[in-house]
Formats: C-alpha cells, sequence, structure tokens
C-alpha cells in the first residue's frame, strides 16, 4: 500500500466533488426538459441529447446574465432543436402553448441557441408534420358532439391532406408561410371532398371547432388560396368544363384533380422551359433586368390573361400590392460627391427665428 | 439563363446609416428651442432632427455624437451629415465634423426569377437559416463581408452591409447560388 505520509493536500474547490454539483438554476432547468421529453412522448435517445444541449447552453457565457423568462424557454429550445435534429415534426406553436411562452421571445432564444451553440438545424418537413398535426383532429371516432356523417377515417383523411399540401407546395403556396394555417385548410379540403354531400355547408371555423383544434386566421386565405388553383386546375378536364365548377363544387372533384395533378398543373400554368413555349415574350420587370429568357408567358406583376394559361408564381407576385413610390434620383442628385459647399441660406432653413423661438417657448414653457 | 453570363441586376439603395462626432457639448434643449423640425425626446436624453434635402433624420445626444439616416448614397449621408453639423454651427455650438462613418447600408435587388427556399437552404448550410414559422425569407449570413441577405421567394433580396462595396460584393456572391435554386 502507497505510504499515507506521501500524499499530498488536495483542495475541496479543487477536487471533483464541488465540480460535480449542479445548481438550482441547471437541476430545475433539466427536470422541464425531461417533463417536456415525457409530455411529448419522445424517445429516450431525444431527452439525453436535449439535457446535453441545455447543460452546454446555461454553460455558455452569453446565457448567464439572461433574464429567467428566457432561461425557462432555453430548455423547450433544446427540445425543439433535438426534434428538429431526428425529423421529429413539432412545431414552434406546439412547444410555446406548452411552455405558456410569448412566441417573439422563443424565437429570440431559439436562435441565439442556434448560433452560440452552433447547432445545424434541418427544416421542418411539411409532409411529417400532416400526420401529427391531424392526430389533435377529433373527427375520426364517434362522438356527441361530432355528426356521424361527419366522422370519417383517419388514415383517408391524412393520405388525401398529403396530396394536397403537396400540391400546395408545388403552386407556392407553402414557401415563406407559416405551415399550421395550411395544413388546417387543407385538411378541411380532403375531409369534405371524401364526403362532400353531407359536408359542403360545413364552414372552415365550424369544422375547426368540431374537431377540436385551434382556427388560425390565415388559414381562410390558405382555403382560397388552394381553391383558385383547383378550380384552374378543373378547367383543364374536359368532363368538369361543362358543370361550371365554383369554390363550392369543385371540392367534389379533388380525388380526380389530384390524381392527374402533374399533367393539370402543366396544362392550367405557364411553364417555364423555353424549349417547349418557343420564343417568350420579355418580362415586365426592372428595365434593367435581363429579358425573361425561357418563360412561356408573362412574368409577376402583370394582370393574368383572361382564359390563357396564368404563370405559376408566388400569389404576392400575382396581385401585388400597391408600393409607395419613390421620388425618381435626378441626374443632380446622382452627382452629389458629400463635400459640396454648403451655403448660409441652405442651413437656415432649418433655425428658427428670434419672434419664433419667443413664441415656442412661451407655447411649451420649458424652465 | 446561364449563371455565368452577364446580368445586369439593379440593386436600389434604400437607406444609408452613418455616425460623426462633434467634439463638442451640445445642449439639447437650445436645440429643441432654436432649430426647426426638431423632436425633443426628453425621457431618453436626445434629440431629432429631420432635414429636407437630403431627406435624412438625425438623432443628436448631449456626448456630441450624432447618427444620421435615411441618405439613399454614401455621398447623399456626409453631405446630410456636414449640413446638420454646420446648422449646430449656426446655433452656436463649437462643432468640429469628425469621425464621420458610413456604418450600415440597406439595399434591396431583384432576382430576375423565383427561388425555391427550402432547397436553397439545404444547399447552403449553415450560412442559409429558413424558418417560415418566424419569417419568411432565408436569411444568409457572408461573415467576411459582415454582410447579411434575406431571400425571398419571389426573388427579392434585402441585403445589409457596412458600406455599398459590401452590399455590391453581396450581391455578386449570392448570385450564383440563388441561381441554382431557381424554379
Amino acid at each position: 500500500w502507497p505510504d499515507p505520509g506521501s500524499f499530498s493536500e488536495v483542495a475541496y474547490s479543487q477536487s471533483t466533488g464541488q465540480k460535480e454539483q449542479l445548481s438550482r438554476c441547471l437541476q430545475r432547468g433539466i427536470r422541464r426538459v425531461q417533463d417536456l421529453c415525457k409530455v411529448l412522448q419522445l424517445p429516450r435517445v431525444f431527452e439525453e441529447t436535449a439535457v446535453s444541449y441545455f447543460q452546454r447552453a446555461v454553460q455558455h457565457p452569453s446565457f448567464h446574465m439572461v433574464s429567467l423568462e428566457k432561461k425557462e424557454l432555453l430548455g423547450g429550445c433544446c427540445v425543439f432543436v433535438t426534434c428538429r435534429q431526428h425529423n421529429w415534426p413539432v412545431t414552434m406553436g406546439t412547444i410555446c402553448s406548452l411552455l405558456y411562452a410569448r412566441q417573439e421571445l422563443f424565437a429570440s432564444v431559439f436562435l441565439s441557441l442556434q448560433k452560440e451553440l452552433e447547432l445545424s438545424v434541418p427544416a421542418l418537413s411539411l409532409a411529417d408534420l400532416v400526420k401529427t398535426h391531424l392526430n389533435s383532429f377529433r373527427l375520426f371516432q364517434q362522438a356527441a358532439h361530432v355528426p356521424a356523417p361527419f366522422v370519417e377515417d383517419k388514415e383517408k383523411v391524412v393520405a388525401r391532406t398529403m396530396q394536397v399540401v403537396e400540391l400546395a407546395s408545388e403552386t407556392w403556396l407553402v414557401t415563406g408561410r407559416h405551415p399550421v394555417p395550411i395544413l388546417t385548410a387543407a385538411a378541411f379540403l380532403s375531409w369534405q371532398s371524401l364526403q362532400p354531400r353531407a359536408r359542403l355547408p360545413c364552414t372552415l371555423g365550424r369544422f375547426c371547432r368540431l374537431a377540436g383544434v385551434d382556427l388560425p386566421p390565415p388559414a381562410h386565405l390558405r382555403l382560397k388560396e388552394l381553391l383558385e388553383i383547383l378550380l384552374r386546375m378543373a378547367s383543364q378536364l374536359a368532363w368538369l368544363r361543362v358543370f361550371k365548377l365554383d369554390k363550392k363544387t369543385v371540392v367534389k372533384h379533388i380525388g380526380d384533380l389530384l390524381q392527374h395533378r402533374i399533367f393539370l398543373l402543366k396544362k392550367a400554368f405557364c411553364q417555364e422551359d423555353g424549349e417547349e413555349q418557343g420564343a417568350a415574350a420579355p418580362g415586365e420587370g426592372s428595365p434593367s433586368s435581363p429579358p425573361a429568357q425561357g418563360k412561356g408567358c408573362p412574368s409577376g406583376g402583370k394582370r393574368q390573361l383572361e382564359g390563357g394559361p396564368r404563370p405559376l408564381l408566388p400569389p404576392c407576385l400575382i396581385n401585388p400590392r400597391k408600393r409607395l413610390r419613390t421620388a425618381a434620383t435626378s441626374p443632380s442628385d446622382s452627382a452629389v460627391t458629400g463635400d459640396e459647399p454648403i451655403s448660409d441660406s441652405e442651413v437656415e432653413q432649418y433655425l428658427r427665428g428670434p419672434e419664433e423661438i419667443r413664441a415656442f417657448s412661451e407655447a411649451k414653457a420649458w424652465p | 439563363m446561364d449563371a455565368e453570363s452577364d446580368v445586369a441586376l439593379d440593386i436600389l439603395i434604400t437607406n444609408v446609416v452613418c455616425v460623426f462626432r462633434t467634439r463638442c457639448h451640445l445642449n439639447l434643449r437650445k436645440i429643441a428651442l432654436e432649430g426647426a423640425n426638431v423632436i425633443y425626446k426628453r425621457d431618453v436624453g436626445k434629440v431629432l432632427m429631420k432635414l429636407r434635402k437630403p431627406r435624412i433624420t438625425a438623432t443628436i445626444w448631449s456626448s456630441g455624437k450624432v447618427i444620421c439616416t435615411g441618405a439613399t448614397s454614401e455621398e447623399e449621408a456626409k453631405f446630410g451629415a456636414r449640413r446638420l453639423a454646420r446648422s449646430l454651427q449656426k446655433l452656436g455650438f463649437q462643432v468640429i465634423f469628425t469621425d464621420f462613418k458610413v456604418v450600415n447600408v440597406l439595399a434591396v435587388c431583384n432576382m430576375p426569377f423565383e427561388i425555391r427556399l427550402p432547397e436553397f437552404t439545404k444547399n447552403n448550410r449553415p450560412h442559409a437559416s429558413y424558418e417560415p414559422e418566424l419569417h419568411p425569407a432565408v436569411c444568409y449570413r457572408i461573415k467576411t463581408l459582415r454582410a447579411t441577405l434575406q431571400i425571398f421567394s419571389t426573388g427579392s433580396i434585402t441585403v445589409t452591409g457596412p458600406n455599398v462595396k459590401a452590399v455590391a460584393s453581396a450581391v455578386e456572391q449570392i448570385y450564383p447560388f440563388v441561381f441554382e435554386s431557381r424554379k
């Protein structure tokens, strides 16, 4: 045995014992992360990853002096990042509602966490989110508040909603927008189309109330946009042209439209491929931008031609908002160097005269 | 359309922010009383002064630091800052126009094509960040230029950088990447 006299003294602060003590804040945070993982029914490996991220974050200098409110959100952000990295579909809205947090604050903590810990967060897949989102709908089982014709098979609704979401994605309705309103609108259309006779009179608001989900405000706009796309596609199907479809009646034919989606999109909307369309008309964008080579139809900003194919563009380009016109720069403005002499008369317009000063000080009555 | 062929893109500068110092203490109350087009924010200790030509807004602190915003070119920003310094001189302050620096330039550029944001983000990690729940555009940072670009699906790109040259370089650098992800 080694001689005890040869051992040197080790201060308690240098021993591992003190370093292993976790602060109360860290312990509470870890417990919160674990509870959140249990509520979301996440696998064990997710919990371990989220806890390790949380420990790293709390020890990072940029999170030492943040408010308690932000520290409480840090755990939720770590769980959110972990889910995204494993392609587990969960939205920020879900985490915020579980933590009773404001989305703006959650967003700022999430972006800081991503930056400081240099975490790579893959994009959220809308297709994966469809199933998780529809799990919360209460229309797939008989219930007292749900009329019998409104109950539907979950797998059918999920399959059709996925197709509608894919269609939305191909027609620029998804890019840059919140995912949940699109999912709600797509689920509503899919559900209606499976038994249109009984369900056409049901509005989006009533559908959400029966399903027990919130109605996000943009869902009405997404629904309107989806119906416009479907109507355009329906105008290309010979056996549907005779029916003179509108936004209500097109729902009955969603199945057919989705089945021939690729063909109908090509027919209903302009294509960019110049080889198919031949010589293109120049675009109406900014004067110095190159002509829209390869485009078979006018570019966005121009009103769509009646009866002709419409360009497949983001909705904000089809119906652009009026922008305030800024004054065009004159040649003299562009010749400014910054070092021109400044005359007294130019400066005096920014100074008050003596009488004006007197009147102003009397009016303000400053001490 | 080929990414390598010459493409003329309009870069429209919408805002230039500059700072300068007057090297003297400024009496904000006097500026508020004797200056026209002035707003005195007593609670935060600053004065806002607006010039008509060039159309800029100056934030003036009593320490002598002044920030000017609203110009549409670096030269215009300098001219506006000098005009403001002259106005303060006329009010009786011993102003010396020093430490002038353009600190931020905001510009907008429109690509002649739409951009598939999810594809662009996937191809350009970790520089690109796309969170549609938070913002409809992809945020792309170029560390070497200290420039940030907001790329929208419509092809519109908003660029912020420390000066006009950095902004122009940023647009040149991003063009081939957005071209790859065009619709």
